[in-house]
Formats: C-alpha cells, structure tokens, sequence
C-alpha cells in the first residue's frame, strides 16, 4: 500500500477517516472539463448522499494545466447551491499526484488503494471526459453499492441504436461473448463499485503488466465476472462527451481493438476455461433513446471497405479463415455491403484469435481491421434504415446473442495451436 | 577401315569408362558429404531450436519487440530464425567441401575465389538482410496508412515504396560486393533518373490538366474517414 500511495497523500487520508463513498477522478490535463464533474459529484454529496461520509480524490498524473487547483478550487454556483441540501458531513475533497508510470492505471489502483485505506463501503470512478455526469449519475453509481445489492455497476446510458457503433457492433457483443455478461458499456470510463470489488481488483499482479495501461477500462469490466461479486447497471442518462480533440476514426479503431484483445489475454485464465451466463440487475428502466447522431456516411464506409478488402487482402488471408474472407469478398460485391451478424461474429472472433497468437504484428492487425469494421457499420445502418429505435434496439440484442453461441467457437480459436 | 572405327570406339569408350571410373567414387564422396552435411545442418538447428526454447528466446524476443519487429517483416520468428542460420551456414560450408571432393580444379579454383570474397559477401549478405527486412517493415505500414487514409492506389503506393527500398538496397548490395561497380551505378542513376524525370514530366508539363482533373476526382470527392471518431465511442 505504502508504494502506491505517497506519503503525503497518507497522511491526507488518515485525517479523513473511514468513508461510505469514495469518489475517485483521474485526470491528466483536464482543466477545460474537470470543473463541471467536481461540482456534479460535490452536489451529489449534499443532496442525493447527503447522510453518507464522503469525499473526493482526484488522482492527477501529473498536468500541467492547473487541473489540480481547478479541482481544489471547483465551488457549487449559486443556482446549485439553493438546490443542493445542506451538508450533513465534512466533505473531503483531495488532489494529489500518483507513483508510478502515468496513465489511468496507476490511478485506479491509488484510488481503490485509498478505498481500502477508508474501508469505503462504496467507490465511484469518474470520468472527465465525460460531460454528461450529473449528481444524479453520481449517486446512481453509488447507491446499488452503498445498499450491498452490487459489487460493480456499470452506467447504462440512453444511447440511439446508430450511436457509439464501436461499442455496440465491437465491444459490447465480444466482451459478452468471452466473459458471459451482458453490459451495454464495458468500455466506460466511469464505474461503481464496492470496497470488496477493490480490494479484489488490488489483489491482482495484473497492475505490473504493461499492457493494462491499454486496457484498464475493459480490465476493470472485466474483473466484475470474478466468482461471488454481483454485478448491476446504472441508467445514467445520455451520454455527451467534452469538446476536446480526439483519434480519427482510422486510429480509434485500432486503439479499441488492441485493448479489447489485449484485456481478453490479460484474463484468459478467467473467461476461456468456464461457460457461464452472468446476471446484470438493472436498477431502472432505460431511458427512452435520444435523437438520431449524425448520418453515418455509408457510401463513402463501403468504398472504403471494399478498397480496403482488395488491399489487404493478403495480410487478411494470414488472419482469418478462408470461408470467412471469402464471405467478406462476396459481401462487398454487393451493391450495398452486406456483412450480416454470423459473418461479422466469425470476423471478430478470428481477429481476436490472430491477436492472441500474433499470427502477424498486433499493430497491424488491428489497423487492417478498420476497413471491416467500417463495412459492417455500413450494412448495419443500411439494415437499420426505416427500423423503429425498439426494433433496432432488438437488432443490437439479437447481434450479441449471435456473438454468445459463437462462445464455442471463440474459445476453440482462443486455445488452438498457431497455424 | 572398320578396324580403325572400331579402334577409334574402343579408345572413346573405353577413355568414357575410365573418366567415369574416376568421377563415379568423387561424385559418391560428394553426395555423401552434402548429404553428412545436410543431417548434420538439420540436427544442429533441431538442436538450435530447442536449446533457444530453453533459454525461452521467444520471450526475450517479445520483451526487447525484436518479435513485433520479425512479424512486422513478415518473417519467422526469432528462435526459428536463429535455427534457420545455422543450416544454411553449416549446410553451405558442407556444400563447399562436397565440391572440393570432386578434385576439378575450375571449381575448386572457383571456390578459391569465393573464399576471397566471403568478407564482402557477408557484409553483402547483412545490407541485404536489413534492407529486406526495413522494406518488409515499410511495405505492410504504409499499405495500412494508405488505406486507412482513404488514399487511392494504395496497394500501388505501398509496393512502389517497396520496390524503391529494394532498389536501394540491391544497388548498395552490389556495391557491396564490388562486382561491375560502375556499371551498377550507372544503372542506378539512370534508372532513379528516369523515374524523376517521367513523373516531372507526367505531373509537371505533359499530363497536368489530366492528372489535375484525375486528381481533383479521385481526392477531393473520395470518401474518408472521419477525422473525430468520438461518434464511434
């Protein structure tokens, strides 16, 4: 614990005491988003939390644009304040920079070390790129934990069938596929979780591994399927991200796709071997889906997937199997990309297994990926054109349940010997 | 007359029969040489193989990324490749006294001659082995770049910059070794010269309504992906 935790940063915590909710922020040049998460978190304190002890660690890796005085500094405005109750706690809000290599990694694992520290009887990660988090989305996270009913939550948020197609056509189904449970969101960057759910995530000699720093957020999901924890999603509300730059498409893919691999490798030793069906308590309704997001271009995704299908043609024929590439070819052809659930499921469960074995270099597996990824984000918006948001909604869940009777086939491809 | 035909038959077969009395044992000492040699090159990368997966090689390979480098080159991995150099080597060096046993003396004057040239064959050898595998590494990236860019002709693109590598390091290679070096670079200038030239001609003056026209369709309107992907989170 001593290595995680600075000294200072100790002697902070001592001072706190024990702690119902711990609300944990990492953050690494935030100052233009981290403002409105600090005060949507210090409104939950007074008013949704208000019986429960509290405060705030903001784990910063090392900024250099004040992001730590604006967290120290953050206030409730007025219009807030007069809604906010009145605090019946200390409120503890602590900003202190991590040991270690940075990344978000590091600042999980200081967080939950801190939560153990305080015995907190829930801890609730936050994120500061996502400008959506209300108090409300705050408490939700917590409460499952704070009445025992949970050990991990994990938001749900109220997403229209075209939006986030990396999640829903990528994540969402793989990760369901290997670990047996059913989130909308493994890939979320904010969480809930219990003191037990920490305490186990510290145990593990995962946090020495390079290559969690990859894929932290999916490690974290991931660490849910552990043996006893109980799992539940939070419906938090739509979700809107900062306006601040981020990857193109042509580099986000690859990114997602390597930390989804790479979290799958991470823990073989927990998803391979079982077969199991984890249950999500989902702790209220979905929210009704919010408007449409812009257009997916789908001409210009199927151009590109078929200039990128005769392109990499030969480095594919190294990574999936010929029925497969065949299937894609002739899905191409076609006057509209048609890269129906069954083929998609082979696709990505035959990417993941050329990962696992680094049948050729995992950089450019994922890169020759993006051309694919884009045809079935094609021919599922064509699909989905004129569907009511139900039954496209419907289309998601009949793609993951796909994606679980290919278990079997994930896990044979997973153990087979290289080719 | 037949007498001297038969004569002249007798000596031609009997002159065949004791050349072939002579090259038959040197020829069988050969083949058996090479084929001791062959035996011996394959044991010793059986062994090669094992001993480097003992002393768990692969993982050093991976820790240090000289495996990502080999796999981006396309090429075997390390242990395997380790193996795969000592065959040859020990392989080669078989082959060569396999055709020392023969006892010609052209070859044995060409092997002579081989010999002197093996330091500049090796330092051939190890130009050509970078250049092959940088412009195996190239290749593949820049294939993916284009793709994933949107960029018309990538494959082109992609085996062009290859194919420029390769004419690098062939040109450095024959340099290298030092056989008709002027020729080479003679080669070399004119070839990379008339590539120079055919495109600033082509872009420049000739072509440069049709390929600004060429241009102007296959970029301005070609679809790309987007450059903020967060709709895709």
């Amino acid at each position: 614990m001593s290595t995680i935790l600075s000294d200072e940063l100790l002697s902070g915590l001592m001072a706190v005491g024990q702690l119902d909710v711990l609300v944990g922020l990492p953050t690494l040049n935030h100052s233009d988003s981290v403002g409105p998460v600090v005060r949507a978190a210090h409104v939950a304190f007074n008013r949704e939390l208000a019986r429960e002890r509290t405060a705030l660690l903001n784990m910063d890796g090392g900024s250099t644009d004040g992001t730590p005085d604006i967290v120290r500094d953050a206030s409730i405005v007025d219009r807030e304040t007069l809604l906010a109750s009145q605090s019946l706690r200390t409120r503890h809000r602590i900003s202190a920079p991590y040991h270690g290599v940075p990344g978000k990694a590091a600042a999980l694992r200081a967080v939950f070390a801190a939560a153990d520290l305080l015995q907190a009887r829930a801890v609730v990660v936050l994120d500061p790129e996502i400008a959506s988090v209300t108090p409300e989305s705050v408490a939700a996270l917590a409460r499952p934990a704070l009445a025992g009913d949970a050990d991990f939550v994990s938001p749900a948020y109220a997403r229209h069938p075209l939006d986030g197609p990396l999640v829903t056509q990528v994540v969402r189904p793989l990760f369901r596929a290997a670990y047996g449970l059913a989130l909308a969101e493994p890939l979320s960057g904010e969480f809930g979780c219990s003191g037990r759910f920490a305490a186990r995530c510290l145990e593990q000699p995962t946090w020495e591994s390079e290559d969690l720093r990859l894929a932290i957020d999916l490690w974290i999901s991931g660490m849910a399927t552990g043996d006893g924890l109980r799992v539940a999603e939070a419906a938090v509300g739509p979700r809107r991200l900062t306006a601040r730059p981020r990857p193109a498409v042509a580099a986000l893919v690859p990114q997602v796709l390597d930390a989804l691999f790479t979290c799958l490798r991470l823990q073989e030793a927990g998803w391979a071997p079982g077969s199991r069906a984890i249950a999500v308590a989902r702790s209220a309704a979905p929210p009704p889906p919010p408007d449409p997001p812009a257009n997916v271009d789908a001409a210009g995704y199927a151009t590109l997937f078929r200039e990128g299908l005769s392109a990499l043609g030969g480095m594919l024929e190294r990574v999936l199997r010929p029925a497969t590439l065949e299937a894609l070819r002739a899905g191409a052809a076609a006057d509209r990309p048609h890269v129906p659930d069954d083929l998609w499921a082979a696709v990505m469960l035959e990417l993941a297994a050329a990962h696992r074995h680094a049948t050729i270099s995992r950089d450019h597996l994922v890169r020759a990926a993006v051309p694919l990824y884009l045809g079935r984000v094609a021919s599922f918006a064509a699909e989905l054109a004129g569907l009511e948001p139900r039954d496209a909604d419907e289309r998601l869940e009949a793609l993951c349940l796909h994606f679980e009777r290919s278990r079997g086939d994930l896990v044979a491809l997973w153990t087979a010997p290289l080719r | 007359m037949a007498e001297a035909i038969l004569s002249t038959l007798r000596e031609t077969w009997s002159g065949y029969v004791e050349g072939l009395r002579l090259v038959i044992p040197r020829l069988l000492a050969m083949l058996t040489v090479i084929a001791a040699g062959w035996l011996i090159a394959a044991l010793a990368r059986a062994i090669t193989g094992k001993v480097l997966g003992w002393l768990r090689v692969a993982r050093l390979s991976e820790r240090t990324g000289a495996a990502e480098l080999l796999r981006k080159a396309e090429l075997p991995p390390a242990e395997r490749l380790a193996a795969s150099a000592v065959f040859w080597l020990l392989f080669l060096g078989f082959l060569l006294a396999g055709v020392d046993a023969l006892g010609f003396s052209t070859l044995q004057a060409l092997r002579s001659e081989v010999g002197l040239l093996v330091p500049r064959l090796a330092g051939a050898l190890a130009i050509l082995v970078a250049g092959l595998v940088i412009a195996n590494v190239v290749r593949p990236v820049v294939l993916l770049a284009a793709v994933n860019a949107g960029w018309p002709s990538a494959s082109l693109l992609a085996g062009a910059v290859y194919l420029l590598t390769m004419t690098i390091v062939t040109a450095m290679v024959l340099d290298q070794v030092g056989l008709a070096r002027p020729m080479v670079l003679t080669a070399f200038a004119i070839v990379v010269g008339a590539v120079m030239l055919t495109l600033a001609i082509a872009v420049g003056i000739a072509s440069a309504p049709l390929v600004r026209r060429l241009l102007d369709e296959r970029l301005a309107a070609r679809a790309r992906p987007e450059s903020d992907g967060s709709s895709h989170l």
